[in-house]
C-alpha cells in the first residue's frame, strides 16, 4: 500500500529543497511550485479522507525503525481527531500559497519557508511518535519565527523574539512530560499509542506531567493568561503568517491538549478538569471582551480566536469529566469540529483584513466607512465571516459550539454562562461591521478595487466550506465521532 | 605490556604524529607538517575503530579502555583535525606555523589522557599536559592581548593545578592507593572524599571551564587566534568533563557528590548564559556560551550509576557539542569578531548564514539536531537519576540560550543598505570546516542511533 501519509507530510519539504536549488527562477515560477506542490499535498490528504479512519485506534499506520535502543521509531498515522486538522492544514495551505503569490520580497525563502511549516504541521498532527511529534512541533516554531521576522511590519524583530522565546519556554515543559512518560513506560518507548493504551503514570507523576503539558498547550492554544505573545504575533505577522498561525498552529495547542494531556493522563486529567473547564470558560469571557475593547481589525480578529480556542478547552474539560461516554464523544465532536471551523472562519476572516490592509494600509476601524458600497465582494465576504464566527446558525462554528454548550449543561451546568461569549462577539463584529462596512463610504477609499480573481479563489473556498460545515457537519462529524465515540478512559 | 600497547595503538600514533610534525617544522616545511598532522589524526581516528566494545584497562588499571575514552578518541580526534584546518587557514604562512600543529596534537594527546584517566596520576598528567600546550597556543599571536590571556590562563592553571595535586593527595592518603577504582574505599572517610573532591572539581572545572573556574576562558578565547579558541572550546573541555566522568564513576554517592555537581551545573548554566546576554564580541559570547554548555554535561556527570542513559547522554552530546560548536566558530572566523560583522551575512553569503542558523538553534536545542538528541538525552538520565529539579533549571536555561543565540540570528537576516564589510568570500579550508561540522550537526541529529547501537 502506498505511504500516503508519509508521502503528504514530506512532499512540500522535497519541494522546499527543490526551491532551495532554483536560486535564479523568477518568483511567478517559485510561486507556482509552492501552489503545486500544497496542492499536491491537499491531494494527499484528500486521498487519506478517502481511505478513512477506523474505530479501533489509529488508521493508515506507517513506521519504520529509528532509533530502537532508545525505544523511539519514525510512525505516523491518523485517526478521527487528526485527520480532519491534516485536511485543514492542507486547504489552508493551499490557499495561503494562492493569496501569497503576490510576494515579491525574496519569494524563494517565503516559499521555502512556507513549505517547511507545512511539512511541520502535517507531521504534528500525524506523528504517533513523541519524539517525532515534538522535533515537527519544535520546526514549527522556527519556520515562523523566520516567517515574522522576515516578512511581518514595521515591529516585527520584537514580536518575531517574542513569539519565538514565549512558545519555546512554553514548550519544553512538553519534553519534561514526555520524558516523564517515557521513564514511566515499561518497557521504555516513545510510542504514543501504547501510551494511549496504557498511561505509564500514575498518582503525582501523572499530575505532575498534566501540569507541564496543560502548560505547554496553554501557552500554544493560547488560553489567558498565557496569551499575550498572540495579539503581538499576529499584528506583526503578514497575513498569510497570520492564517497558518491562527488556523493551525494554534490548533497544536487544542490537538496536544486531546492527544496528550487527555488520552494519556486521563485521571490526572480528570482530577483537574475543574481547574481546565475554569481556565477555559475565563479564556473564551476574556478574549471576547479583549476583543470588543479593539479598534484593530486585526487585532479583533485575533482577540476572537482566544475565544473560540476557550471553547474548545471547555468541550476537551467537559469529556474528561463527563461519566456518560455518549456525553464524552459529544463534548469531544464539538470540541474537534470547533478546531476545523475555527481555522476555516478565522482563516478566512485574516485573508480578507490582510486584503483591506493592502488596500488602505490601515487596519483601524475609525478610519473606513460604507465600503460594503465600494468592495461588495470583500465587503459581503467579510460579513459572512464575521456572521459565522459569532456562531450564526447554519454556518462553520453553530454546530461545534452546540455540542459544546449541550455537554456542558450536562454535565456542569454553572460553566454555560460561556455562553455569554457568543453574546459579546455578536456585539463586536455587528458593531466592526457597522464601522467598517456601513454607513456612508468616504471620499479616501472611493478608488478602493474590489477582489481579484487570485483573492477571490484564496478566500472563496473557505467561505463556501464554511457553509458546508454549517449546514451539513456530518461529513466532519462521522469521521471525528468514529474516534471519539470509541475513546476509553 | 604487548596486549596493552596495542589498546594504546590510537595514542601512540598521535604521539608519533607530534615527533613527525615537529621534524617537518624544523625543517621549516610547515606545509608537510600540517599533511602530517592531518593524516596522523586521521590514521589514529581510523585505528580507533576496532577497539569499538572493548571494556578494559591497560597498565595495571591507570588507563582505562572503555566507551568513554574510546568515544573521546573518535570525536576529539576528528575535531582537532578540523580544527587544524582551522588553523591552517587563519595562520597559514605565518612564522612558526608547524608549532601550532605540534601543540594541538600534544593538548589533544593530554585530553585524551584525561578521557581515559584511571588513576589520580594519569589526571595530573593530562591537566599539566593539556594546559602547557594551551599556553602557548593562546600567546601564539604574541601581542599584548594574547600574552595577558596567556598570563592570566597560565596563573589560574598553576594555582588550580596546584590545588588539585594537594587535593588528591588526601586521597591516596586516605586509600593508599592512587588509582581511580580504590576510591569506594573513602566510604567511611567523608571529610578526606570531600576535600579530594572539592580538588579534583577545582583542577577538572578550571579545564572544563565550569563557573567560579571559568574567568580565564572568555580573555583567552579572546585573545588567541579563533582557531585556537574552537579548539580549547571543545578538546580540552571534553576531556576535562570525561574525566570528571571517570572519576565520579567510582566516588561513593555517599559523599554527596551529585549534589555538589548539580550546584555547578546550575551556577556554570545560568551564569554562561546570562553573561553571553552582554557581550557584543562574538568569540567572547561563544567563550560564555561554551561555559554554559559544560553545565548541561554536568546533567550526565551526575546521572552516572543512577541512570542507564548517561554515558550515552554524555557521549552523544559531546559529538554535537564538537560539532556545533566548531561549525559555529568557523563561520565566525570566515565573518568576524564584531556582532555588527554578522549584519546581513543571511543575504550576502546565504549557504553560510543557513550553516550559522543551524549551529546556534543546534546549540540551543532545537530539534531535530545533534543538539536536541544530546540534550534530551541528558534531560532524560537526569531525571532518571531523581534530578527533576535540575532538568527543570536546564530547560529554563535553554530558552535563555535562545535569547542568546537569537542576538546573532537577528542581525543576519536585517536588512543591511551599507554594504557589509565581510562580503568576500571565506577561504576554501574555512568553508570545508564548517561544511563537515553542518552534515554532522545535521546527521548526529537524525542517525544517532549509529552511535547508540554500540551500547546495546
Amino acid at each position: 500500500m502506498l505511504p500516503i501519509v508519509s508521502i503528504t507530510i514530506f512532499l512540500p519539504l522535497i519541494g522546499a529543497l527543490f526551491v532551495m536549488t532554483l536560486r535564479k527562477a523568477p518568483a511567478p515560477v517559485v510561486h507556482a511550485i509552492g501552489i503545486g506542490i500544497s496542492g499536491l499535498a491537499l491531494a494527499g490528504a484528500a486521498w487519506m479522507w478517502a481511505r478513512g479512519v477506523n474505530a479501533s485506534g489509529f488508521a493508515q499506520v506507517e513506521q519504520f525503525e529509528w532509533m530502537p535502543t532508545i525505544g523511539a521509531a519514525y510512525r505516523v498515522g491518523v485517526d478521527g481527531i487528526s485527520l480532519p486538522l491534516i485536511l485543514l492544514s492542507t486547504i489552508l495551505f493551499f490557499l495561503t500559497f494562492i493569496y501569497s503569490a503576490k510576494v515579491r520580497e525574496r519569494p524563494h525563502a517565503f516559499v521555502v519557508l512556507m513549505l517547511l511549516l507545512e511539512t511541520a504541521a502535517l507531521g504534528t498532527f500525524a506523528a504517533l511518535d513523541a519524539i517525532l511529534f515534538y522535533v515537527f512541533f519544535e520546526v514549527s516554531l522556527v519556520s515562523m519565527y523566520f516567517m515574522i521576522a522576515g516578512w511581518g511590519h514595521e515591529d516585527r524583530q520584537r514580536a518575531a523574539l517574542m513569539f519565538f522565546i514565549y512558545t519555546l519556554l512554553g514548550s519544553l515543559p512538553l519534553l519534561l512530560a514526555i520524558l516523564g512518560l517515557y521513564l514511566g513506560s515499561d518497557p521504555h518507548t516513545f510510542d504514543m499509542r501504547v501510551w494511549i493504551d496504557n498511561p505509564p503514570l500514575g498518582g503525582m507523576a501523572a499530575m505532575l506531567a498534566l501540569v507541564a503539558m496543560l502548560f505547554t498547550f496553554a501557552v500554544k492554544t493560547p488560553v489567558f493568561p498565557f496569551h499575550t505573545w498572540l495579539p503581538a504575533a499576529h499584528v506583526q505577522a503578514p497575513a498569510a503568517g497570520s492564517v497558518i498561525l491562527a488556523g493551525v498552529m494554534l490548533k497544536f495547542g487544542t490537538y496536544g491538549l486531546v492527544r496528550f494531556a487527555l488520552q494519556m493522563t486521563p485521571d490526572a486529567f480528570r482530577e483537574a478538569g475543574v481547574v481546565v473547564l475554569a481556565f477555559g470558560v475565563v479564556a473564551a469571557l476574556y478574549g471576547a471582551f479583549a476583543a470588543l475593547a479593539q479598534s484593530d481589525l486585526k487585532r479583533l480578529v485575533a482577540y476572537t480566536s482566544v475565544n473560540h480556542m476557550g471553547y474548545i478547552v471547555v468541550g476537551v474539560a467537559i469529556a474528561a469529566l463527563a461519566l456518560d461516554p455518549a456525553i464524552r464523544a459529544t463534548a469531544l465532536d464539538g470540541a474537534v469540529l470547533q478546531m476545523v471551523s475555527h481555522g476555516l472562519v478565522t482563516g478566512a476572516l485574516f485573508f480578507l483584513v490582510g486584503m483591506l490592509q493592502d488596500r488602505a494600509h490601515t487596519r483601524e476601524m475609525s478610519e473606513f466607512g460604507g465600503l460594503l458600497k465600494v468592495v461588495p465582494i470583500l465587503g459581503w465576504s467579510f460579513v459572512l465571516a464575521a456572521f459565522a464566527s459569532l456562531g450564526l446558525p447554519g454556518l462553520a462554528h453553530f454546530p461545534a459550539e452546540f455540542q459544546i454548550f449541550l455537554a456542558t449543561l450536562h454535565v456542569e451546568p454553572v460553566a454555560i454562562i460561556v455562553i455569554l461569549g457568543i453574546v459579546i462577539t455578536a456585539g463586536l463584529y455587528l458593531r466592526a461591521i457597522s464601522a467598517v462596512f456601513l454607513g456612508e463610504p468616504g471620499k479616501k477609499w472611493a478608488s478602493m478595487p474590489d477582489l481579484s480573481l487570485r483573492e477571490v479563489l484564496a478566500v472563496g473556498p473557505l467561505l463556501i466550506l464554511t457553509i458546508m460545515v454549517g449546514i451539513a457537519p456530518f461529513w466532519v462529524l462521522n469521521i471525528i465521532h468514529k474516534t471519539t465515540s470509541m475513546l476509553q478512559f | 605490556m604487548e596486549r596493552d600497547l596495542a589498546f594504546m595503538i590510537p595514542e601512540i600514533i598521535v604521539l608519533l604524529t607530534v615527533v613527525f610534525a615537529l621534524i617537518a617544522e624544523m625543517l621549516r616545511q610547515a606545509r608537510l607538517a600540517f599533511v602530517v598532522t592531518l593524516l596522523g589524526l586521521l590514521l589514529a581516528t581510523v585505528m580507533t575503530v576496532p577497539l569499538l566494545g572493548e571494556n578494559t584497562s591497560v597498565f595495571d588499571g591507570t588507563f582505562r579502555i572503555d566507551m568513554l575514552s574510546i568515544w573521546a578518541k573518535l570525536i576529539l580526534l576528528p575535531a582537532t583535525a578540523l580544527s587544524v584546518l582551522l588553523a591552517r587557514s587563519e595562520i597559514g604562512g605565518s612564522d612558526r606555523e608547524g608549532t601550532v600543529y605540534v601543540l594541538l596534537c600534544l593538548v589533544t594527546l593530554g585530553a585524551l589522557l584525561l578521557s581515559g584517566a584511571g588513576d589520580t596520576m594519569l589526571l595530573v598528567l593530562g591537566i599539566l599536559l593539556a594546559g602547557l600546550g594551551s599556553f602557548a597556543l593562546v600567546a601564539y599571536p604574541r601581542n599584548d592581548h594574547a600574552t595577558e590571556a596567556a598570563m592570566k590562563f597560565f596563573v589560574f592553571a598553576s594555582v588550580t593545578g596546584a590545588i588539585m595535586i594537594f587535593g588528591l593527595s588526601y586521597w591516596f592518603g586516605g586509600t593508599g592507593s592512587t588509582q581511580l577504582s580504590d576510591l569506594s574505599r573513602l566510604e567511611t572517610k567523608p571529610v578526606i572524599a570531600a576535600i579530594g573532591l572539592i580538588a579534583v572539581i577545582i583542577g577538572l572545572g578550571y579545564k572544563a571551564s565550569l563557573v567560579p573556574f571559568h574567568f580565564w576562558a572568555p580573555d583567552a578565547y579572546d585573545g588567541a587566534p579563533i582557531s585556537v579558541a574552537a579548539y580549547m572550546s571543545v578538546v580540552p573541555k571534553l576531556g576535562a568533563i570525561f574525566a570528571l566522568a571517570q572519576v565520579v564513576r567510582d566516588l561513593p554517592v555517599s559523599t554527596g557528590w551529585p549534589l555538589v555537581i548539580a550546584v555547578i551545573a546550575v551556577l556554570t548554566m545560568t551564569y554562561g548564559y546570562l553573561t553571553a546576554l552582554a557581550q557584543s564580541n562574538i568569540v567572547r559570547l561563544l567563550a560564555y556560551s561554551s561555559i554554559a554548555q559544560a553545565g548541561y554535561f554536568l546533567l550526565g556527570v551526575i546521572a552516572i550509576g543512577a541512570s542507564p542513559l548517561a554515558f550515552t547522554a554524555l557521549i552523544v552530546f559531546a559529538a554535537a557539542y564538537a560539532a556545533m560548536n566548531l561549525g559555529a566558530f568557523a563561520v565566525v572566523m570566515g565573518t568576524g569578531r564584531a556582532l555588527d560583522d554578522f549584519s546581513g551575512l543571511g543575504r550576502t553569503n546565504i549557504a553560510m548564514g543557513v550553516a550559522m542558523v543551524v549551529f546556534l538553534l543546534s546549540l540551543v536545542g532545537i530539534p531535530p539536531l545533534a543538539g536536541f538528541v544530546g540534550k534530551f538525552l541528558l534531560f532524560g538520565a537526569s531525571i532518571d537519576a531523581g534530578f527533576t529539579w535540575l532538568t527543570v533549571v536546564a530547560i529554563l536555561n535553554s530558552v535563555l540560550s535562545l535569547a542568546v543565540y537569537l542576538r546573532i540570528v537577528v542581525p543576519m537576516y536585517q536588512q543591511n543598505d551599507a554594504a557589509p564589510a565581510s562580503a568576500s568570500r571565506p577561504a576554501g579550508l574555512v568553508t570545508l570546516t564548517w561544511g563537515i561540522a553542518f552534515v554532522f550537526t545535521l546527521g548526529i541529529g537524525l542517525a544517532a542511533q549509529v552511535i547508540f547501537a554500540q551500547f546495546s
